[in-house]
């Protein structure tokens, strides 16, 4: 997978390094931008009222 | 041939994978250990400062006579907004500067802001339960000292008026999630035997957890103009 990547990249030896760290990075701020905060709250830190689903009870 | 490089192309498929996967859990450690919190604590700060703002100009903390508004010689207090911040909470036990915006509503939008006060609960100081529920874990960890409360704390809260100087007055009480009793008008189990102007604090237990909640009660002890000062239980 890796190596398609890299293979697949333009310029010499530099160029990829140079294009591949920009990659990881863009994947880094989209995980934490987009993808983890939908995640985070699947996880039960979340679950600080005793109510939660529970509004028609009332 | 053929063989060798197949099985070559899965074993490094495979260890690619595991790589992959391995990052993304050690990323998604950092972002709840620490990210939750860097974000919630500019968000608080960002709350904390939208009610300095408002205080510091608009007419809640008009204390001195308003004489050009004739009609409404008691003015209604303004209605709490949903995921607005209407007050700040000062729990000494927790540290010297913890401080906390209390938002309206409990949606999970609204507690990675600060504090969440439950929409159908009393007002701040009003006869009834004012109940407050907070992250004990990520977001800032506003109530990670919850099981440090102990009888006779304060938990001081401001509404820009009016400081409400609270005291607790049981050691944290452990419940179900499903225990909505905890935030009735006289809470459930807390002892309380008759209407008056209680709170209560409601955060997770265990402190990773979701089984089950951490509760603490207090009634309302003082009250004193914002203009006179910090109150008492701040001061020492």
């Amino acid at each position: 997978m890796y190596g398609w990547i890299w293979r697949h990249l333009p310029g010499n030896t530099w160029v990829k390094a140079l294009i591949s760290l920009v990659l990881a990075l863009a994947i880094v701020f989209l995980l934490f931008q987009y993808v983890f905060p939908w995640a985070e709250p699947l996880l039960p830190f979340n679950d600080v009222t005793v109510d939660q689903g529970m509004e028609a009870v009332r | 041939m053929a063989t060798g490089t197949t099985v070559r192309w899965i074993v490094r498929t495979f260890s690619e994978l595991c790589l992959t996967i391995g990052s993304l859990i050690v990323l998604f450690v950092v972002y709840v250990l620490f990210w939750t919190g860097v974000r919630a604590d500019s968000a608080m700060d960002g709350e904390l400062g939208r009610l300095q703002d408002r205080w510091s100009t608009g007419p809640v903390s008009a204390a001195s006579p308003a004489p050009d508004d004739d009609k409404a010689q008691e003015p209604a207090r303004p209605a709490y907004r949903d995921g607005e911040p209407f007050a700040v909470m000062y729990i000494p036990r927790f540290g010297r500067d913890w401080a906390k915006p209390v938002l309206e509503g409990t949606a999970t939008g609204t507690l990675q802001k600060g504090l969440g006060h439950y929409a159908r609960t009393a007002r701040l100081g009003a006869t009834g339960n004012f109940a407050v529920a907070g992250h004990r874990r990520t977001y800032g960890d506003p109530f990670k000292d919850f099981p440090r409360l102990r009888p006779g704390d304060p938990v001081v809260i401001s509404d820009g008026t009016t400081w409400f100087t609270y005291r607790i007055d049981k050691r944290p009480y452990r419940t179900l999630p499903s225990d909505i009793g905890v935030i009735d008008p006289v809470p459930r189990a807390s002892g309380y035997d008759g209407p008056g102007r209680y709170l209560t604090l409601t955060t997770c237990e265990p402190e990773w957890g979701h089984s089950h909640r951490l509760i603490a009660w207090a009634h309302l002890d003082a009250t004193s103009p914002v203009a006179e000062g910090r109150p008492a239980a701040l001061r020492s």
